[in-house]
């Protein structure tokens, strides 16, 4: 197996009861790179998003990120290398809905060192969302508060980000805007990994996995390199 | 920004943050009501026995005669025996001598007492009323201590008018129970005789006093006609000595009876009595209230603990999903714990303080209608009351916070 940035070798997923989310799953992510993870609904993806985002471990196999192997660290430990690398954006935006825009995103500033108001504005204005600031989240539209979602994910500059149907509850409107901000956010050099079920964006990445039954199914460039 | 999210977060749910502080202003007001009667009624409630007069009494070993021939008893006679009145002083050598409030000897004597109306045998009490007495110290007797007793010490409430004799060198003055003002018709300021004659025979002694107190007791003492010890010795010739030593022991909990032993080897020839029923009714009393007290604060706490353990139990179940959102972006298990004790600490701090002030009145309210006497409420409850309160509300929350440790990101960020 190549060494990328992010690597899964045979993992393994077994829920109690028996349900095998994920079966031997095999990849090889390389840095920069934007990847777009398909499948039917049941089919594994999320469950390896998880994985990969450090958020739950594999029964079996091994998962190597950035050089490190995160496979039997810790719920702590797990939390400590998810903070220094990882940024997540998820579908429902899991915004805490009594803190403001500008707080969502210092409270991921919070937990994962010192808070920087001023930074975390630059953040949200990166994103659009510089007249919004200490709007909370039910006075935002949905593709505004995915993009404070994108904010709290960005403001301690992880290299990897992941995302989970980032666009799945918005318009066509928003979810293009969206795209489009992730599609910035790899020019900068970050990777990408990103759940989706629309065939349409998942064309959008540079490599397309398609996950079924929790196996790879297929694992497919969409340009030439 | 843990002060952000805490203010916010209260701010959010100040219906459930309220019902988990009225259950710790519960305890705390019981707790604080409870100790604010406790310390205050103790003392007034001992205050209050010791009006019925002193818990011990000193009297000289009895030296008992058996009168009769070998196997033929007719009886017994009991020779009349004196403490030294220079010994008095050594009742405060004792170990718990700080415990002493005062003491005062006691020489009594038949008289009769002649009044311008009336003519009549009473008993004389010769006494100390506000005499300095001179303490020396076992570890420094070149430096004695002087302490003022007497009966205006140890039974200040015996002067039902007039004054006490303020002089001990006062040979001119009296007080008078109030019976034998009634019977001799004597009334401040009047002038009566005492003379006293010898058992047996022997030179009368006849002495000019004046009334300058009513003494009313309710005991032997409304009886009696009460001078200057010195005086009693000087006309019954019984230069000093005293019959029995009152002594009054500030006593809640301490043991009374180590005070006898004490006091019983430091005056060899002395017997000390505990006015065993007395003191034993003021303990068994502070006893039960103590214990009541114990009880209701357990009661209370226990709803204390309810209360706030509901409330953080349904918070941590309402904000898993903001839990899990937090462990997603880097909160460790620590960082969650110290969230919801933060806010345990805080319905603590405000429950304590409400708790407080609610428990200045409840312990006003107890001290009016139980014991009817106004309590008043020492501040330093305030911190103890706010210190028990955080610490309940933060016990109360141990099991809440285990269970935020535990949400796992990956299953409540999913919706399951």
């Amino acid at each position: 197996m190549s060494a990328g940035i992010i690597s899964a070798d045979g993992v393994t997923k077994v829920y109690g009861g028996g349900t095998r989310a994920l079966d031997g799953v095999t990849i090889d992510i390389e840095e920069g790179e934007w990847t777009c993870i398909v499948g039917p609904s049941g089919s594994g993806k999320t469950t390896l998003l998880n994985i990969l985002s450090c958020l739950d471990s594999p029964t079996d196999g091994e998962v190597i990120i950035d050089g490190a192997t995160v496979t039997g660290l810790s719920q702590d430990e797990l939390t400590t290398f998810r903070k220094q690398n990882i940024g997540l954006i998820f579908q429902q935006y899991h915004l805490v809905p009594y803190l403001t825009a500008l707080e969502n995103v210092m409270m991921a500033q919070y937990f994962h060192s010192i808070v920087d108001e001023e930074e975390a504005e630059d953040v949200l204005r990166g994103v659009g969302l510089g007249h919004r600031l200490q709007h909370l989240p039910s006075q935002l539209s949905g593709g505004e508060q995915q993009r404070v979602c994108i904010a709290r994910a960005l403001v301690n500059e992880p290299s990897i980000l992941l995302a989970d149907e980032p666009t799945g509850n918005l318009d066509q409107e928003n979810g293009r805007k969206v795209l489009e901000l992730i599609r910035s956010l790899q020019k900068e050099g970050r990777t990408i990994i990103m759940v989706t079920h629309n065939p349409e964006i998942s064309r959008l990445g540079d490599r397309i996995i398609e996950i079924v039954d929790g196996k790879v199914r297929s694992d497919l460039r969409t340009r030439e390199e | 920004m843990l002060l952000r999210i805490l203010g916010k977060s209260l701010a959010r749910r100040r219906g459930r943050i309220a019902f988990a502080v009225v259950s710790v202003v519960m305890g705390a007001a019981v707790i604080t009501a409870l100790f604010a009667v406790s310390m205050d009624v103790e003392d007034q409630v001992s205050a209050e026995f010791r009006k019925y007069g002193a818990n011990l009494v000193v009297v000289p070993q009895s030296d008992t005669i058996e009168v009769g021939f070998p196997g033929v008893t007719f009886g017994s006679v009991t020779e009349q025996g004196y403490i030294e009145e220079e010994d008095v002083w050594r009742i405060m050598r004792i170990s718990w001598r700080t415990n002493i409030l005062g003491f005062a000897p006691f020489l009594y004597s038949v008289v009769r007492a002649d009044s311008e109306t009336a003519s009549q045998d009473v008993v004389m009490a010769g006494t100390y009323f506000d005499k300095q007495v001179e303490i020396i110290d076992r570890y420094s007797p070149s430096d004695p201590e002087a302490i003022t007793t007497g009966i205006s010490v140890i039974n200040p409430w015996w002067l039902s008018k007039g004054d006490w004799i303020g002089r001990s060198d006062d040979y001119k003055s009296a007080l008078v129970g109030i019976n034998v003002a009634e019977k001799m018709d004597l009334e401040l300021g009047d002038t009566f005789s005492i003379s006293y004659e010898p058992y047996g025979g022997g030179n009368e002694t006849t002495c000019d006093v004046t009334v300058v107190g009513l003494v009313e007791t309710g005991g032997y003492e409304d009886n009696q006609v009460l001078v200057n010890l010195q005086l009693a010795q000087d006309m019954t010739n019984k230069t000093g000595k005293v019959h029995t030593i009152q002594v009054s022991a500030l006593c809640t909990g301490c043991p009374v009876d180590t005070f006898a032993e004490e006091i019983e080897s430091e005056i060899d020839y002395v017997e000390a009595r505990t006015v065993k029923q007395l003191v034993s009714a003021e303990m068994s009393m502070l006893t039960k209230f103590e214990g009541m007290m114990a009880m209701v604060t357990m009661v209370a706490m226990a709803a204390s603990v309810l209360g706030v353990t509901t409330t953080m139990t349904t918070s941590v179940i309402e904000r898993q999903k903001e839990i899990g959102l937090m462990k997603s972006v880097g909160a460790n298990r620590r960082r969650i714990s110290a969230l919801f004790l933060s806010e345990a600490a805080v319905i603590g701090t405000i429950g304590g303080v409400i708790g407080f002030i609610v428990g200045v009145f409840l312990a006003r309210y107890i001290g009016l209608s139980v014991f009817d006497t106004a309590v008043s409420t020492n501040i330093i409850l305030l911190p103890m009351a706010i210190g028990i309160s955080v610490a309940v509300a933060v016990a109360a929350s141990i099991i809440p916070v285990r269970r935020a440790q535990a949400v796992e990101p990956a299953v409540v960020l999913r919706g399951e």
